[in-house]
Formats: C-alpha cells, structure tokens, sequence
C-alpha cells in the first residue's frame, strides 16, 4: 500500500534499494511502527536512510506524501545571496515604536504575495518595503519588523515573522552545503592511489610471506621484503587570488590549510593566479611581480602526472578572457586567458576548477560568459562537499 | 514478550535511538551508529549489554585490522615452533585456530552483544569482507574444514566516526541511526542521570553557558555530552558560585582542548 509512497522517497533523490524496502516491509509485520506515526517515522529513517546527509531528504518527502502539503519549490540559495551580505539585526529598543501600523494580512494572501514577489525579483534589495530582503518593512526576508510575514533564512530577527520557511531540522549535515576544514580532509583522503611501484627498493618486510617461506624451509628464517606501499599522488593548488574572490577568502584558506595537514600526498605545489592563468604562476598570493614562475617552466618540470585544482570564480569579464592583452597585473607572452587555459589542460589532462560562486545553469546568464567559455575547457565544481568529491572523482578516474 | 531497551540508570537515550536498537534487534540486522564525537556511541553497546543483562564483546578496528582477524587466526609460527621442540599435539591443526571477537561472540550459547568499533579506521574493502558473516553469522575454517554458526545471533552494534565512507552494499545490510546532539531537555535528563543532588542554579547556569559555546561558529572541536559532564564535575568539587559561570567560565580547560578555540571563546565571552 506504501508503493506510490517509494517512488516519492526515490524522486526527493533517496537512493533506497529493494532490499531495503523489503526490510522495511518486513518491520511493519513485525508491528515495529507501533501503530503510531512517529514510530513509524523512526522505522523509516533507521531502515532506508544510511546517511545523516540525507535525513533532509526524508523529511521533505515525508512532508509530501503524509501531509499532502507540496512544499514549497523556491530556490534557497537565491534568497540566500540576497540575504546573506551585511546585514546585522536591528538594534530595537522600544518594540512599540516599530510595531507597523498597517493590518495584518492574511496567511495565505502573504504566500501569494511571496510568490508573485519571487517572480518579479531577480537581484538583493535591502531595507525598503517592498522587495525581499534584509531588515526594513517588507513582509518578506530576513530581520523585517513586518507583523505576519514570511522570515527568510535562519536567524529569527524581530519574531514577527509567522512562518520560518526553509529551516528544516536536518539541514546543517546536507552534503551541499559550504563546508568545514574537517570534511575538507575527509574528502582529500579519497585522492590516493596506493601502489608498491617497481622503481622503489624493496625495504619493507613482507611478514606473509617471510612466515611462509620460513615454514617452507621447514622453520629456518627465511626474510622477505617487498616495496613500501605508498600514495602516488602529486597535487597542484593553484589559488585566484583576484579582488573578487576576498569574500571566499576563509573557504580558500581552509582548502589550503586542509591539504597541507593530510600530508599524504607524494608532493604538492601551491600557486597563485590573477582572474585567470597566464605567463606566470605566482608564488604569493599577493601576486607581486618577479615572485613567481614561468608557466612554461611549470609545463617542463612537473610532469603530466600532477592532479590540478584550479580554485576561482571565474569572474571576470568576456573582453578580458578572450583579450590577447591580457590581464593588466602580469605578462601574457601574447596570448590570452582562453588560450593558456587550453595549454595548460593540454599538459595536466588531470585538471578540475572549483568555483565557490558555482552557477548550475547559463543558458540564460549572457553575463558569466567567461565562466561558460572556462567550463567547456576544464570541469568545473562548486566549492562544496559534494563539489570537492565529485571534483576528486573526476581527477581520481578522468586518465585524460 | 522480548526484552525492550529502555536506556540504564547512567544512559539516557533519545526515543529515535531506542526505536533503533528495537528496529535493529527484532530484524536481527546490525546496527550501525554515527555521530559526534562524545555523544556515547561507544557507550550505548554497554549501556544495551547491561540493560538486557547480556555480555559484551568489543572488537577495537584499527587502520591495520582485517576482516578476517575478527573471524581466526592459525597461528602457524607457534606450530612450527612447537613441532621443533616436539610438543605434543602438533598434528592437531584446531590447536592453533584462535577465534576472534567475532568468531567468539558465535560459538557462545547464550546471545551477546558484539561491538564493532570505529568500523571506519579499517581499510575501505573492510565492512565488505564482513558482508557474508554478518549475513549469515557463520564462517567457514580452510585448515580445519570447520564451520563455525552462531548458535544465537547476536546483536551486533558497529560505530563509525565518518572518517571514510562506508561501502553501499554494506550499508544496505546496516540498521542506521545518527545520534543528534541531545537538545536541552535531554541534555538536563542525561545530566540527572550522572549527578545526585545536583543544584538546580549551578546546571542551569552551566547549560546556558554551554550552548553558548557551542553555538560559536569558530569553534574547531565544539565541547561534548562527555566534555560538559565532566565540566560541571570539576566545578562541583571546586565551589563554583553558579551566577559567575558566564562571566568566569572556570574550569574552561575541562570543556575546550584546542589553544586556538580558547582564545576564540575568551574573545566572544569578554
């Protein structure tokens, strides 16, 4: 009787197999639901959730079918932008004061509102009483002191608000979301790959099979040794360092931290770049002239092998990229951004982007060009959990 | 009607968890728990071991552990030692079989609960090697054509600190649980558990105290259930006057480890 209930767990993207949904079947008969909807809840999650990751999941799914309330498709991280820079809440010290005159509207005139307002904005407003934004007396956003408005975000301002869209209980362990040192390590872990090469000397012992050439000499020691098993692989960091990437300045300096601490890799190199890559990778990051390398050096001295991060926005203006000039703060050797890129995954087959104002979608955005024009070259991934693992996938598998 | 696991007089578990360990041990599946670090994965084994009055078999996974040191080891090196100083009973292979934690928990009569901990130190092909045994709760003996069965299946209890990702064909098998940080309430009930007595003022002080600190966003290793335990132990025995606890954080060293994450909550607290 549950089936439709499975393909709702499966299209909130739950990866739940046969196996698992017998499982769970049989826990019913078992009558380990109890009955009761809760227990039943509990059952669900124990038995077809195997990752904290994705309780989200469960619940929004849990939402839809049991309640019949179709949630709400708005896109958060949109919201989140407009939402996010500045604002703190406002000091408030006679509430009275900023109590709006005007009537409370009614719940579901509010929702309707928000929608239509949802379709009409496309940039952040801040202050003002119309659009959503921080503070000011719109009913929509974050910190607003609008009575009966929808509260945007996580931070429950005034509390005027009466609904709290978005804030679901399971949210902080979603893979997407912008991450922590820690998981940083954890994902740099899976970029190993462990060999006992040839070309190293056989220094290890190899105790299996000391012990079986031991008995086969009928107990007189017999050493054996074999290579040392190892990780084999060499990293490449190469950092945007432009203007527009200081307010990712934190996220690229746990990246960096968290490489030079899992110090497994066979060699790491770091360097910094301005906008895009040309004649030369810096060796600071703040790009100053004559502290750096040839790119064509790099291109002789460090193999095909090394795996590539690149790490930018890939903001910059189209002019820019394609402009055989170059960018202002460094030599080019007379070619353009375009084309070093196209050199340099020419040498490093092995080369991904990650981006920490990844945009999924550019058919529509005429403005990022340079970011559409960089992903037809190198993949590119947003500076994520996810991101970063899919990225280290594609350099784990990708041989060119 | 079967044993129910309830939590112990030192164990408060939430509702989801012990829905968990029911789900887990009427579908006679392991249990797989992650979690922060201090939020009692380890001691919830006990805690059920003690509850249901059965034993408890731990089997500590190191980065060197293999599967198949959980199920035996023939120890051909004592054998061959023995055969050369003619001890007796060198011809009998099963001499030399020792079983593992693993192999252990099989071969009792009555059930127990095995604990499986730190699934995720182990190699990534580890959890797999143990798809078949866990399974089937048997194993087969090359040397000495041995089967050895579980004669109960016992209730096996595997924790995981997320440091590797665990297989999917073996997560199917798992009954999985998170532990979530216990919330307040919880936290206050966990709390009573561990102390008599205990002024009213001085734990709601402490607990405001507490969730502050948590709730900073700098922190790299945010205090645990086991870290504030200890904490308002430490200030028990030192005469804490509770309406200073905000202002003074005594006894900080007890809850934050880290050098950075102690100037970090100075900086916030002054």
């Amino acid at each position: 009787m549950f089936t439709p209930f499975f393909y709702i767990l499966k299209s909130n993207g739950l990866d739940i197999s046969t196996t698992e949904w017998l499982t769970l079947m049989d826990g019913l008969d078992k009558g380990l639901a109890h009955s009761n909807f809760t227990d039943f809840y509990y059952l669900c999650r124990t038995v077809l959730v195997k990752n904290e990751g994705d309780y989200d999941k469960l619940d929004a799914a849990f939402l839809e079918y049991f309640q019949n309330i179709k949630e709400e498709k708005i896109n958060m991280d949109k919201i989140d932008q407009w939402l996010h820079k500045g604002a703190e809440p406002p000091k408030v010290t006679n509430p009275e004061l900023y109590r709006d005159t005007r009537t409370k509207k009614e719940a579901t005139e509010v929702h309707r509102m928000f929608r239509e307002r949802l379709g009409e904005q496309h940039t952040e407003h801040n202050g003002g009483n119309y659009w959503i934004g921080t503070g000011g007396g719109s009913e929509f956003g974050k910190y607003g002191r609008v009575p009966g408005g929808i509260q945007l975000g996580d931070h429950s301002g005034m509390k005027t608000a009466f609904a709290v869209l978005g804030e679901r209980q399971y949210q902080d362990f979603r893979r997407d979301k912008k991450l922590t040192m820690r998981q940083f390590q954890v994902a740099f872990r899976e970029l190993r790959q462990y060999s006992r090469k040839l070309d190293l000397p056989k220094t290890e012992l190899d105790i299996d099979g000391t012990v079986d050439s031991t008995c086969n000499q009928g107990g007189y020691l017999k050493l054996e040794f074999q290579q040392p098993r190892k990780n084999t692989v060499k990293l490449m960091l190469l950092f945007d360092s432009g203007g527009s990437m200081y307010p990712h300045m934190e996220l690229c300096n746990e990246l960096f931290q968290s490489v030079h601490k899992a110090n497994h890799f066979k060699d790491v190199k770091t360097f910094y770049f301005h906008n895009c890559i040309y004649a030369k990778l810096y060796k600071t990051p703040e790009c100053v002239s004559g502290e750096w390398i040839d790119t064509t050096y790099a291109f002789k001295n460090y193999d095909k092998d090394y795996k590539v991060i690149i790490i930018g926005d890939a903001g910059m203006a189209e002019e820019e990229y394609y402009d055989k000039n170059g960018n202002y703060s460094g030599p080019n050797d007379g070619l353009s951004g375009h084309e070093w890129l196209q050199l340099f995954k020419k040498k490093y087959p092995n080369t991904i982007w990650l981006n920490p104002r990844f945009h999924g979608d550019l058919t529509r955005m005429y403005w990022m060009e340079s970011e559409r024009a960089i992903k037809e070259i190198v993949d590119m991934y947003p500076l994520t959990v996810d991101g970063l693992k899919e990225g280290i996938k594609k350099l784990m598998s990708d041989k060119g | 009607m079967k044993a129910k696991f309830t939590g112990t007089d030192t164990y408060v578990a939430a509702d989801d968890l012990m829905a968990s360990v029911e789900v887990a041990m009427e579908l006679e599946k392991p249990l797989l728990i992650k979690g922060e670090p201090g939020t009692g994965k380890t001691m919830l084994a006990e805690a059920v071991s003690k509850a249901l009055g059965k034993d408890l078999l731990i089997w500590n996974i190191k980065s060197t552990t293999k599967a198949q040191d959980g199920l035996y080891i023939y120890d051909t090196i004592q054998r061959l030692y023995d055969s050369q100083f003619g001890v007796e009973g060198v011809d009998d292979i099963a001499r030399y079989i020792k079983l593992g934690k693993l192999g252990e928990a099989f071969k009792r009569e009555e059930q127990v609960v095995l604990l499986i901990d730190e699934i995720d130190k182990a190699d990534l092909e580890f959890p797999n090697d143990l798809l078949w045994e866990l399974d089937k709760m048997e194993f087969y003996i090359n040397e000495t054509k041995e089967t050895v069965k579980a004669k109960v299946r016992p209730i096996v209890i595997i924790t995981s600190n997320a440091e590797k990702e665990l297989p999917d064909a073996f997560l199917r098998r798992c009954i999985f649980h998170y532990i979530q940080f216990p919330d307040r309430d919880l936290m206050k009930q966990i709390v009573d558990a561990h102390f008599e007595n205990l002024e009213e003022n001085l734990l709601e002080q402490a607990m405001e105290t507490f969730y502050r600190i948590r709730s900073i966003r700098d922190l790299r290793k945010k205090p645990s259930t086991s870290e504030f335990i200890d904490w308002i132990r430490a200030m028990m025995i030192g005469g804490v006057d509770p309406d200073t606890i905000d202002v003074r954080l005594p006894y900080l060293g007890v809850l934050i480890k880290k050098d950075e994450d102690l100037e970090v909550v100075r900086k916030v607290a002054y």
